[in-house]
């Protein structure tokens, strides 16, 4: 939301993609990974990287291309990795880091490294011929891979129904021998204990695994208005700020199960929530306008 | 021996004893393993030959992914038209690579097959090797004779970083060139002088390599000593040994076998244009020539044409 922030004040050059409300899976793919795994990512990386970094002004001034950012300011946002952590590749071209993934899956067993390879992609790369190329390449040679697939409805200002047939993945990934799972509910701990059992049985049978996850990209803006749409079209945004999301002290967007904040509430009172999200806001806010506030003194 | 009896060799030579090689490609190691290219292969260890899928963009990233990873990739590819389908990664993937070098150690080298020999139709007859390497300004290099198969090939293939070596079908079966000698090779295998003569300055580019040899020996059988330059690397190189050349001849002839309208040849010329000549041949394939119908890809040169012009001073 700090982010958002930052965007929508027009700071960043580069093109930031936002992505609140995928965090419960980022969460969850972060706490499975073993110093071994590797994670390859989209255009949409933020939560991952977030989330594997533990911090965020590595990040932010990252998309402000600083020198200090987490690739020194030669990758920006859309291809921000972070081999430390495991990021080995992302890339900003739909469909592109399927096939990668494969490689450094098939790669791991060549250099006998071992570990899982975790690939990142949204139902819009899953139109991608390299999808299914990479899938068969996957289970024909046998390779541990989890290929996430964060199905949030929308590709830039449409909705999947508004621009193809539905794509019945869990047929797809069967029609190749390869096992499929389907997430959604955003509850961390819940992902986490499918997807230890899932990288057991990867690791075990040297097979990929398809995962369907559903995510909700919170925060949207009204499109411009015209004749098919008077009042403006309502578009889930994907390139751009947020402009309905605001930075409070309790960062909840929507009340209900599509934002994992909400979901949370399962395991802790609001009031705690509360003050985790207020201590977090203070943390960060110190963290992140250190050097400005140290300008200005 | 063949040429491609020579590339199999130098290659089969060069990955012998390399580990965490994976070599892949469809039916490399089966049927006729591209025409030879790729026959007899053997790896050691946990090292893998995989006859892959049909899936040329795919089998681009997983090459990719594999050096990232820190292994060796070869991707044997039946043709080089095919690797349009893998544009994405030579355009996007590599520069990520080259970008943060010091993240992916590996090595991952594609070798297509040019298929320029003709009688493939419409389809299938796509040349412009450097077309491909320059969209990107990927290293790219040609192999045309026994010299420089296998200065390139060892230099190249299986070194860290990416590269595409390509070999032309049109000379697969035929006999191996052996040229007399080097008179200079530059670091890299990028550019090669085969003669140094005061009478022309011969230089080919993309697969011309053997049209330019067969002219430099008929200017000999006709009293003309002339220098023979192959460009084998097709993204920007140093062009001054070429320059110094043609300052002491003052005459050139350009030979590119490439259907592409931008041609490397021309990039030479642009840099040669403070150089006063008294002779400039280019030859080139023209868009009135037939190369949609089954024909022969050969190019035909005139080499009669070529010895009376220079010897009209």
């Amino acid at each position: 939301m700090m982010v958002n922030e930052e965007h929508k004040a027009e700071k960043f050059k580069v093109p930031v993609h936002l992505a609140l409300g995928h965090e419960a899976i980022a969460v969850a793919v972060d706490r499975i990974m073993d110093q071994n795994d590797s994670l390859v990512l989209s255009h949409r990386n933020i939560a991952y990287n977030l989330a594997r970094l533990g911090k965020l002004k590595p990040v932010m001034d990252e998309y402000f291309l600083k020198p200090g950012g987490l690739a020194g300011g030669r990758l920006g946002s859309m291809n921000l990795s972070n081999p430390s952590k495991g990021i080995i590749y992302s890339s900003s071209i739909l469909g592109n880091n399927f096939s990668v993934a494969s490689g450094l899956a098939l790669g791991k067993q060549i250099v006998s490294s071992g570990g899982l390879t975790i690939v990142l992609g949204g139902d819009g790369s899953i139109e991608e011929g390299s999808f299914y190329e990479s899938l068969l390449i996957l289970r024909s040679l046998n390779l541990s891979c989890f290929v996430v697939i964060e199905d949030n409805d929308w590709s830039l200002a449409t909705q999947v129904k508004e621009r193809r047939s539905k794509i019945d993945l869990f047929s797809c990934s069967g029609s190749l021998g390869i096992k499929y799972a389907h997430l959604e509910g955003n509850d961390p701990i819940g992902y986490i204990e499918e997807l230890s059992r899932l990288k057991r049985i990867s690791l075990e049978d040297k097979a990929p695994v398809c995962i369907e996850v559903k995510v909700s990209t919170l925060g949207d803006w009204t499109g411009p208005k015209s004749t098919e749409h008077p009042d403006g079209k309502f578009i889930n945004y994907h390139a751009g700020p947020s402009p309905s999301a605001s930075l409070s002290a309790w960062p909840i967007l929507k009340e209900n199960k599509e934002d994992p904040i909400f979901v949370l509430k399962k395991y802790f009172k609001e009031s705690e929530l509360k003050d985790f999200a207020k201590a977090e806001l203070n943390k960060l806010r110190s963290e992140i306008y250190h050097e400005i506030c140290r300008a200005y003194k | 021996m063949k040429y491609v009896e020579h590339i199999n060799k130098v290659i089969r030579e060069r990955i012998a004893g390399h580990s965490n090689l994976v070599l892949f490609g469809q039916n490399i190691s089966a049927g006729s393993c591209i025409s030879g290219l790729t026959k007899d292969l053997s790896v050691k260890g946990n090292s893998r030959i995989i006859n892959s899928t049909n899936s040329e963009n795919s089998l681009c990233g997983l090459g990719f992914g594999l050096m990232m990873g820190g292994a060796s990739a070869v991707f044997f590819m039946k043709q080089l038209d095919f690797l349009t389908l893998g544009i994405d990664h030579l355009v996007n993937t590599y520069n990520i690579i080259r970008n943060m070098p010091e993240y992916y150690p590996g090595s991952f080298t594609i070798m297509p097959v040019i298929m320029d020999h003709g009688y493939q139709g419409a389809q299938s007859s796509f040349n412009n090797f450097s077309d491909i390497c320059s969209m990107a300004r990927v290293p790219g290099f040609a192999v045309t004779n026994k010299t420089d198969a296998e200065k390139i090939i060892s230099a190249h293939m299986v070194s860290p970083g990416f590269r595409i070596i390509g070999v032309s079908q049109r000379l697969f079966n035929e006999e191996l060139i052996v040229p007399d000698k080097c008179v200079f090779a530059s670091e890299g295998g990028e550019l090669f002088q085969y003669s140094d003569g005061q009478g022309a300055t011969i230089i080919c580019f993309n697969f011309s390599y053997p049209y330019g040899y067969a002219l430099l020996r008929e200017l000999g059988n006709n009293g003309i000593r002339a220098s023979l330059f192959n460009v084998n690397a097709l993204t920007p190189i140093d062009w001054e040994p070429v320059k110094q050349n043609v300052i002491k001849t003052k005459r050139i002839i350009l030979i590119d076998d490439s259907k592409s309208q931008n041609l490397s040849a021309y990039a030479l010329l642009a840099d040669l244009y403070n150089i006063k000549l008294d002779k400039k041949i280019v030859i080139t394939r023209k868009i009135s020539d037939n190369w949609l119908n089954p024909v022969s890809d050969e190019m035909r040169i005139d080499n009669e044409k070529i010895i009376r012009e220079l010897k009209n001073k």
